[in-house]
């Protein structure tokens, strides 16, 4: 097992890791960067994994910042997944040719976010998947999700879903947005004139959808090997879904439907640091001092979207800024950055307050949780129902942790990243308890799966 | 910078580019059903396409388990779909 002994280790290779990655390495600090991903990017700055020019501006300036980043001395770690840490902020990681051990002075986290799923009839089925899965199949895999794809949900993200499927020649044949681009969201964005310009791109980008509608949300998918179908209904501005006026979208064969994002706090969960609840922040995230980036434990700092959904623009800041603490707390001489740090900060407080209005804007619909049925598989993995869950709620427990003892929901491979907001949901609907009160699985070791080798190498040598 | 390869896909020979993602390759091939489960015998494809979800495991050079969406497609490699 290859050990190795930094100053700094930052996980996740997006636009707030490269950024603080970078901040602490011109600083003088010694610089891990370990990513999960093909190639360095994240989500947002994804580059193409056969190692092909970036085609949009948006690649150009990922490559330039991982450019950037690389010419400090960072060092990259890709396609290494995180599997375990330690309080004594020991990192394991899991790579192509091998396990690594990190033992790092401090650790900044910025593991990002994954799409908000929310379970429904027919959601199982081939051909249904995330925005972000129809986005990722695309850049790096150049293959369109389907033929004929339905696009649906909430948030900005849709919009650059569909621009990325119009760039592959295959434009959503609909788009179903259960909130209407509305004076409401005209005036948000009113007053920030510094987004203008890319909501008008994005915007421009579903021009070449077809069918539109807005106040509208996919009820079922419908098929039987693939989606085939969906069934969509009007859903009014308090949530409310109207099925008496259903229709049906048939001759597709892909649906790709989510509801924004929701913070990967699997390892700022195993390193204990503090974690609140708030819907427009993508439900549970990492609490930080924004300023610094530090969290409830000393010596870990997080930034991005694990620290509340925001977008790339508070995560290039606040990765920034974390770097920069970092770099001081560890003793670099980081005189004369206090007033680039203030102006940081100030950035960070102005972007994040233009990201969680529309957070807020693009909530879910409240009728969301009724989408799934008694019969309907809630926990992917596992594959129990609605019905076996909702029964535990009502059986006495009061969180999602008591439900996947009881139910087995969120025991499987995936940890219960996928249904856990569900399940909280729907102990919200049944007992009224709030889906803060209703909690989130605590992650277990391994973060991801490891073969048992892996396992054996790391603790024998563990015991040298 | 693109190299073609070919992968065995159920003992079937396939070209594809390595260094994609095998999960879209799979995606193509498959018509999107990738296993079947092992409780329900319900079909499952890519889902989160970000390795997040296993919905998406196959069989790889013998390894079980393995999710296509975050594997990178390597010259020869073998790959399996399985009910699991």
């Amino acid at each position: 097992m290859r050990r190795i002994d930094t100053d700094l280790l930052v996980v996740g290779g997006g636009p707030a890791g490269l950024e603080a990655a970078r901040a602490a390495a011109e600083a003088g600090i010694a610089v891990d960067l370990v990513d999960a991903g093909f190639r360095p990017g994240g989500q947002y700055w994804m580059q193409d994994p056969t190692g092909a020019p970036p085609l949009s501006a948006q690649g150009s300036k990922g490559a330039a910042a991982i450019a950037k980043a690389q010419a400090t001395g960072v060092a990259f770690h890709s396609g290494a997944e995180v599997f375990a840490a330690f309080p004594d902020r020991r990192v394991l990681a899991n790579a192509a040719d091998g396990p690594i051990e990190f033992t790092p002075r401090a650790i900044i986290v910025a593991t990002g976010a994954h799409d908000r799923a929310m379970p429904f009839p027919g959601w199982t089925l081939p051909g249904v998947m995330t925005p972000g899965a129809g986005q990722r199949l695309a850049k790096l895999g150049g293959t369109s999700a389907g033929e004929r794809v339905v696009l649906a949900g909430s948030g900005p993200f849709l919009m650059a879903v569909a621009e990325t499927l119009v760039k592959l020649g295959k434009p959503p044949v609909a788009l179903i947005e259960a909130r209407p681009t509305d004076s409401a969201i005209i005036a948000h964005l009113a007053r920030h004139p510094g987004r203008w310009r890319e909501a008008a791109r994005l915007l421009a980008g579903a021009r070449a959808i077809p069918e539109r509608r807005s106040g509208w949300i996919v009820t079922e998918a419908i098929g039987s090997e693939r989606v085939t179908a969906v069934r969509i209904a009007p859903v009014d501005r308090s949530g409310r879904i109207d099925r008496a006026r259903s229709e049906t979208i048939g001759g597709i064969d892909a649906l790709l439907v989510g509801w924004g994002f929701r913070p990967m706090i699997e390892l700022t969960a195993l390193l204990r640091c503090r974690h609140e609840h708030d819907p427009a922040l993508g439900g549970w995230h990492c609490v930080t001092d924004r300023a610094s980036g530090r969290t409830s434990v000393e010596g870990v700092y997080a930034a991005g979207e694990v620290t509340g959904i925001a977008g790339a623009v508070p995560a290039r800041l606040s990765g920034r800024l974390a770097g920069l603490s970092a770099a001081a707390d560890l003793g670099a001489d980081t005189a004369g950055d206090e007033g680039e740090r203030a102006s940081l900060a100030e950035q960070l407080a102005r972007a994040r307050a233009f990201s969680d209005g529309l957070g807020r804007l693009y909530a879910p619909p409240a009728d969301l949780v009724t989408l799934a049925r008694d019969d309907t598989v809630v926990c992917r993995c596992e594959e129990i129902t609605r019905a076996d869950i909702a029964a535990a709620f009502a059986d006495g427990t009061d969180a999602v942790a008591g439900a996947k003892i009881w139910t087995r929901a969120g025991m499987g491979r995936c940890q219960g990243r996928i249904c856990g907001a569900a399940v909280a949901a729907i102990a919200a609907a049944e007992t009224g308890i709030t889906p803060r009160e209703a909690g989130f699985n605590p992650p277990r070791i391994p973060l991801r799966p490891v073969p048992l080798s892996v396992v054996l190498e790391t603790t024998r040598d563990g015991q040298e | 910078m693109s190299t073609l390869v070919t992968i065995d896909l159920d003992g079937r020979a396939v070209e594809a580019e390595a260094g994609r993602p095998l999960g879209a390759l799979l995606h193509r091939e498959l018509n999107a059903v990738l296993r079947h489960t092992a409780k329900d015998g319900a079909p499952r494809g890519v889902f989160c396409g970000m390795g997040v979800c296993f919905d998406c495991l196959v069989r790889v050079d013998g390894r079980e388990g393995v999710r296509a969406c975050v594997t990178p497609i390597r010259a020869g490699m073998r790959v399996e779909t399985v009910r699991s």
